[in-house]
């Protein structure tokens, strides 16, 4: 207790200090909890890629990541505790839940730790969110198909994880969307997973039930090639679409753009967001005033710059970008 | 009418009544016109989950608390890595499919040693191992997928007879399975250690052996299954085998095997695997909630069960 309330107040001191504190001597920890998508491992790359000359700079003093293996709550909040042992000045998290972490989140801003979260964040009001739009996303697309399907016409709505709060926000994007354009109608809806395999299998098993005349297919990510992949295995014409920018997503789409000038629209949020995470929690380090709830652009590719994305994305990977510390602040102004 | 009563006295009668009511029920949303499409789509799908049940359904009748979960990763590992030596060339097949195995055997290896060396628990130790399997998936090739070899891409999607491939597969290898089972020795020492296996040893039964080599079946099976799925879904995912933990074991104990081991049983792992693609077909045709739809699973699974089990013990107590 005296410890905490030792360390609370001098990092109070240094908050309060001017913004030219320096922050070479802080220590930044990713906690995350899961590694096993290419977007995950693009996303951990993405912080080696951005931290590593950082701490070589001297800018800060370290930049680990830890990922836990199980992708439970239980298991990060217990690393979040070793990390608050450890005597990490500041915390970026991917947590596992947005409100299981809490208490452990809490500890961490008692022991005068900053926590960051991004992408899956956390309601503590002590925590600092880097959040993305998803229902914007979910509603972007319906904005897309209503300019490239005047007639409108049925839908079919692939989602993500059941249960999870980002597949209810890009899926309530979407219902909100065909609210506004009547003429389009969501026909069936399954649960891939955002795994193109899950995908694949799911819309292998409703497809027959459909109408034959399915204009458009509405995605979460990770799923756009699977969902290629039933429509073409069950010997239908291929209907819009919308993809999530993974690597295979845009090569399919890109060989049907070759070979017959299909046109769709890819939209998903850059696993590079974690870069954003750090450079803002070496912000909030260096003494800015930093607001609690930062919005993250979404990554969206059309058909003009389908073929710059493609390159500069691994194969196998997910199309990304990664943030400077000058980015991380016009986030932070809000510009 | 003894014929009938004889049927349904077989425990893996239930999983096919199950899925031919979920498949009638189904095809009649569309008036029947959704019958060839949804049939195939269910074999094509199923087979993948009668591979890895198969091996799954030897480990369980080795006796309480045989499970292999490292099944999932094991696929990972196997698609991984044999999708990127083939590196999309036709040559290399034979290649991709030693690889294959030799992950399978590697796996079933390591299982066997980690629960007998170390005297840990099956659960325990598979699951273990399933944390190592799939770093080396993740260190190996970090997410990348890389398209499998035309001749294998098209050869996984294609049907023959109107039945597909994958299916015929499924088939070849649950007639060795089911003779290996019911025709063999070795499905004779497997439910004899899964019955007791200190009667087995006191037998005669050598029941080190016969275990080290069920898990090398089950290991073997998962490399395969992992194989054929990523060259039919056109990569290797590095979560592309998460389902199939579950599943697996799903489709053993609803085609009837005893989870408590000792008797197995081949047919059901069919009736099972059609039944689970088509109860998830059929809620999703039916516009089901996520959640509705998780909720009518389990209880359509737990019905099966009873159902399958009730007439277990009926069939036991007359004859």
């Amino acid at each position: 207790m005296n410890k905490s309330l030792i360390v609370s107040a001098l990092a109070l001191t240094l908050l309060s200090g001017t913004a030219l504190a320096e922050t070479a001597d802080k220590r930044i920890a990713l906690s995350n909890n899961y590694a096993g998508n290419s977007w995950r491992q693009a996303m951990l790359q993405s912080w080696d890629t951005v931290t590593k000359p950082a701490v070589e700079a001297g800018i800060v003093a370290a930049a680990d990541a830890f990922t836990t293996a199980e992708n439970q709550a239980t298991e990060q909040a217990a690393q979040i505790q070793n990390l608050i042992l450890q005597g990490y000045d500041a915390i970026v998290l991917n947590a596992a839940s947005p409100t299981a972490l809490n208490g452990a989140v809490k500890e961490a801003c008692d022991a005068g730790i900053i926590v960051v979260s991004f992408d899956g964040i956390v309601t503590e009001p002590c925590a600092w969110r880097i959040a993305v739009d998803f229902k914007g996303m979910g509603k972007s697309e319906i904005e897309y198909l209503k300019d490239a399907l005047p007639d409108g016409g049925k839908l079919l709505e692939i989602r993500g994880l059941a249960g999870v709060f980002v597949d209810d926000e890009i899926s309530a994007g979407i219902h909100e969307g065909v609210a506004e354009n009547p003429q389009f109608e969501i026909v069936g809806s399954v649960h891939g997973d955002w795994a193109q395999d899950v995908a694949q299998k799911a819309v292998a098993g409703i497809l027959p039930s459909l109408p034959q005349d399915i204009v458009g297919v509405v995605t979460q990510g990770g799923d756009g090639y699977g969902a290629a992949q039933a429509f073409a295995a069950a010997g239908r014409p291929t209907p819009i679409i919308i993809m999530g920018n993974r690597e295979d997503e845009l090569a399919w789409w890109k060989e049907q753009k070759d070979a017959s000038g299909y046109e769709t629209m890819s939209v998903s949020i850059a696993p590079g967001v974690s870069t954003l995470a750090f450079w803002v929690a070496q912000q909030i380090l260096d003494g800015k005033d930093v607001p609690k709830d930062l919005i993250v652009p979404f990554l969206r590719i059309d058909q003009d710059t389908l073929e710059a994305n493609l390159e500069t994305t691994p194969s196998g990977g997910v199309a990304n970008v990664e943030y400077s510390q000058e980015d991380a602040i016009k986030v932070i102004e809000g510009e | 009418m003894a014929a009938i009563k004889a049927m349904l006295a077989k425990p893996w009668i239930w999983s096919f009544v199950a899925a031919a009511g979920v498949w009638m029920v189904t095809i009649l949303f569309t008036a029947g016109a959704s019958t060839l499409g949804l049939t195939q789509a269910a074999l094509t799908f199923a087979a993948f989950s009668i591979i890895v049940g198969l091996g799954q359904m030897f480990v369980i009748t080795l006796g309480p608390g045989n499970v292999d979960l490292s099944i999932p990763s094991t696929m990972t590992l196997a698609g991984t890595v044999a999708l990127k030596l083939m590196d999309t060339n036709n040559g290399l097949i034979a290649v991709g499919i030693l690889v294959t195995l030799a992950v399978g055997v590697t796996v079933g290896i390591g299982n066997y040693t980690l629960i007998k060396l170390l005297r840990i628990p099956p659960i325990i130790a598979t699951l273990s191992s399933s944390f190592i399997i799939q770093s080396t998936a993740i260190w190996y090739n970090r997410g990348i997928r890389i398209k499998p070899p035309r001749v294998l891409a098209e050869f996984t999607t294609a049907s023959t007879l109107g039945i597909p491939n994958v299916a015929w597969l499924a088939l070849a290898i649950s007639i060795v399975a089911w003779v290996l089972l019911e025709r063999g020795i070795y499905g004779r020492w497997v439910s004899a250690i899964g019955q007791n296996m200190r009667a087995a040893r006191l037998a005669g039964v050598p029941v080190d052996g016969v275990r080290v080599a069920t898990y090398v079946l089950c290991a073997v099976l998962a490399a395969l299954a992992g194989f054929l799925l990523s060259c039919f879904s056109g990569g290797a995912a590095l979560n592309m085998g998460a389902e199939y933990l579950l599943t697996s074991i799903a489709v053993v104990v609803i085609g009837g095997t005893a989870v408590a081991g000792g008797f197995a049983n081949v047919p059901g792992i069919w009736g099972a695997s059609l039944f689970l693609f088509l109860v998830v077909s059929m809620l999703n045709t039916y516009g089901a909630s996520a959640g509705v739809r998780l909720f009518l699973t389990g209880v359509i699974i737990i019905a099966v069960i009873i159902a399958a089990s009730r007439r277990l013990g009926e069939g036991s107590s007359t004859s």
